[in-house]
């Protein structure tokens, strides 16, 4: 599963293959500790490995990006299902029509601004595989998933202004944006909520959290 | 210190070692690809912790050896 390969992932498996070969090659001939043997030991057990791990770092890194590794775990299935529902319109599903954000959507909503956003998001996201494997989530029915599970804070006003600027025009001659820019500012409004732009995953919420 | 090092070393087993460390060294790139190509979450995570791991305690292993493989042939 997944999108096709990246050229990080190619070059994971094209150093651990030639390293692969190399240390077959001892196991099974078992030659004497020669110069030549220690130096092909040294790329096989460390050179290309090395190679190899940040390649495969890299390339899960970027993985953990996609929105299909996300709905690979049971429970964000519904949620990965109206992602690619092209009548679907939720928020979420609207945004990820954009092919600026689409193979990402998931990651580019949900992933904190600033600095530390990047790796914050990531620790977040072992969290969320914690919670899955040994939190009970993998047993979980969808419908019991959507009836308990919530985000842990509400979302952040400040992720949707990492695309849409608050400053432009388009914004400002909005008189709902001018009366409510205090509360916006400080995340007590929610773009994503019944009476603005609409909530993200509507399939997700009760009927009382629609109207709300 | 240095001592205790150096009959760490001549009592090392290199031969043993090293294939320990060959079988280990597998281990790890073939979580690693794993990772790469399912691209799902378990193998991604194994792939960045456990191979890791794997490979750096593989690379200490060899790296043990060579250096009682070394101490050994010095008159």
């Amino acid at each position: 599963m997944g999108s096709a390969l990246t050229p990080f992932g190619a070059l994971a498996i094209g150093c651990a293959a030639v390293a692969a070969g190399i240390l077959l090659q001892y196991l099974i001939a078992r030659p004497p500790l020669t110069a030549t043997v220690r130096m092909r030991l040294l790329l096989g057990l460390a050179v290309f490995p090395f190679v190899a791990a940040v390649a495969s770092t890299g390339s899960g890194m970027h993985r953990t990006t996609e929105r299909e590794f996300c709905g690979s775990c049971h429970v964000m299935e519904t949620h990965l299902s109206d992602l690619e529902d092209p009548k679907s319109l939720g928020l979420a599903a609207r945004h990820s029509r954009s092919p600026i954000m689409g193979p990402t959507a998931c990651y580019t909503c949900h992933a904190d601004y600033g600095m530390l956003g990047y790796p914050m998001t990531k620790l977040t996201g072992m969290s969320h595989v914690y919670y899955y494997y040994l939190g009970g989530y993998r047993s979980w029915s969808l419908e019991k998933f959507h009836a308990e599970v919530r985000t842990t804070r509400p979302y952040p006003n400040q992720n949707c202004r990492q695309c849409h600027s608050g400053t432009l025009a388009s914004f400002t001659n909005v008189k709902e944006h001018v009366s409510l820019a205090e509360e916006l500012e400080q995340n007590r409004v929610s773009c994503a909520s019944a009476g603005c732009h609409g909530v993200a995953h509507p399939f997700s919420k009760t009927a009382e959290e629609l109207s709300r | 210190m240095t001592r205790a090092f150096l009959r760490l070393l001549a009592r090392w087993p290199i031969e043993r070692a090293l294939r320990v460390a060959a079988v280990l060294g597998l281990i790890a790139l073939g979580l690693m690809v794993g990772g790469v190509l399912a691209g799902t979450p378990l193998p991604v995570v194994f792939s960045m912790t456990l191979a890791q791991g794997l490979g750096v305690f593989a690379c200490l292993l060899f790296g043990l050896s060579i250096a009682a493989d070394v101490a050994a042939r010095r008159p």
